[in-house]
This record gives C-alpha cells, structure tokens and sequence, in this order.
C-alpha cells in the first residue's frame, strides 16, 4: 500500500493524459490527480490549483512534473521548498509515473532514486539498446 | 551589439523560454532584472533551480541591472533578459542600456488590464511606458514563441 499521494503536473492536457494511459497500464490508480497548466494561466492560479491537490495535513506528496524550469515545475519546486513533506520531480515519463504508483511504503530517498533511474532507463535508441542487450 | 532578446514575461523562466527561446537564440545566460526577485533570497534560488544545466541565471535589482546589461550588450554572447514588467525595462532604457526591441511574452489579464492580444494583458500605466519606449526608439513587438512572427505594439494599440 502507497502511503504518500501523487500529483502529475504540468502543460495543457499532458497530466490528465499522462494519468489515464497510466491507469491503462496499472488499472485504476487511487489518491492520483493530475492538474495541467492551460494557456494564458497564471502561476499565482496555477499554484493555488496545485496547492488544493496536494492538499493540507502531514501527508507526504510527490509532484512529477513534465518540463524542468516550466511554470508547473517552478510552483512545484517552489511548494517543496518550503513544505518537506512535499517531493518535486521533473522530467516525468511513462516508465516513471507507472513506478510511482505501484510503489508501496513510503516516499523516502530511495524510492526517488529509484523514479529517477527508471526514468532515465527507459529512454534510449533501438540499436543502442540492441548493442548494450548483447554486451 | 545589443541584447539579443528583452522580453517582459510576469512568469520569467518557464517553459516557452527554457524549451523554446533558448535553444532558438543558443542562448547560455538568462539575466532576470526585476527590484522584487532581487530582494527575496527565495524567489531567486527557485529560478536558479528554473534554469538548465550549463545556463547561469543572474538576478539584478534596475541599477545593477543597468551596469551589467550595458557591459553584456558589448559582447557578442547570446543572452536572454527578462523582466515582469514594462516599468523596469524603461528604467533600463532610460539609464542607457541598448535595448533594439522589447518582446512582450507574458502578461496576464486581470481587473483593470486591457487585453492586447491573446496572452499579452496591459494596465493604463504599463501602456504609457510602452509608447514612452517606442518614443525613446525602443520597437515593441508581441512575440509568445521563437516560431511566431512577432506583431508590432503599434498595430495593437488603437488609441494613440
């Protein structure tokens, strides 16, 4: 069992999107919100949406964020700088949003090494991955 | 020389200028002016963590601002200035700094604000400084992303 929430933010209609072919992956995914950055937002507006999803209380939140130094990043960063229980990552991808939700436990050190090596691992080229598969 | 890019966005760095403006201009240094940012050691830290790796970001108040724009614009290096406001770029303008053009990127609606365009939101104060910046041979122009033809100011701005 999961014992810290999630929330995927980012640009437009990625996270909603990002959490529905999540959900196709790993069936219906509880305590999940995805909150997406629409055009012309503002980042006051945009954090206080982000700041109900992550909501009050000592729970502890991890954000997944799409793009390092965009605005869905920077109001994340900016939450988790000042509140520990909050985790903020960037650079999210399918590979690591299915990780973090089928992790069970807490959210502490090791699991965010372990999001950021499973996102960096499924990222490469076919005959790069061919040629290290053999090596 | 002059500065390659001054845009007034009230977000700053986000996600058009790190994915989009700084790979178009092959931009290595973003200079934030803005007298707020300067003071708040928090507000600068989460910008520096905006930023790529590889890309300084430098936070200046108007006056140091001023100094290290007129030194950066002797150079040759592609850099992007950013600002929340037009206010702090006149105050550029009118302590020297070369400024060709002015990019308005990002400045939202609200009570009082006269939308321009459809990202691009103006208080009657910030559109006396941005005629007084034409005036002083600064070009305004609208410009969201790299990819889009930039609009000018004036074609915008019926009533002068």
């Amino acid at each position: 069992m999961r014992a810290f929430g999630i929330v995927i933010a980012g640009h437009g209609t990625l996270p909603a999107a990002l959490l529905s072919s999540t959900e196709l992956i790993c069936g219906p995914i509880a305590d999940t919100a995805a909150i997406g950055l629409e055009p012309g937002e503002s980042p006051d507006h945009y954090t206080d949406a982000l700041r109900a999803a992550i909501g009050h209380g000592a729970r502890r939140v991890l954000v997944l964020c799409d793009l390092l130094g965009g605005t869905p990043f920077n109001v994340a960063s900016a939450i988790a700088r000042r509140s520990p229980r909050v985790v903020c990552i960037s650079g999210v991808n399918l590979a690591m949003a299915v990780e973090a939700v089928l992790a069970s436990g807490e959210l502490d050190d090791g699991l965010v090494e372990r999001l950021l090596e499973v996102g960096r691992d499924g990222i490469t080229e076919t005959e790069r991955h061919r040629t290290s598969r053999a090596s | 020389m002059s500065l390659r890019l001054v845009r007034i966005d009230d977000r700053l760095i986000h996600g058009q200028v790190v994915a989009g403006w700084l790979r178009a201009l092959g931009a290595k240094r973003i200079v934030i002016v803005d007298d707020d940012t300067a003071r708040d050691e928090f507000l600068r830290e989460v910008l520096t963590l905006a930023a790529p790796q590889g890309v300084p970001v430098e936070v200046c108040d108007v006056a140091g601002g001023a100094a290290r724009l007129t030194q950066l614009a002797a150079t040759t290096e592609p850099v992007i200035v950013l600002a929340r406001s037009p206010r702090t770029v006149l105050a550029l303008r009118q302590e020297g700094v070369p400024i060709g053009v002015v990019d308005l990127g990002g400045m939202g609606f609200g009570p009082g604000r006269k939308r321009l365009h459809r990202t691009i939101s103006v208080s009657p104060d910030e559109l006396r400084e941005l005629r007084e910046l034409e005036q002083l041979g600064t070009r305004v122009e609208i410009q969201i992303v790299a990819d889009d033809r930039p609009i000018p100011f004036g074609s915008l701005d019926s009533g002068r």
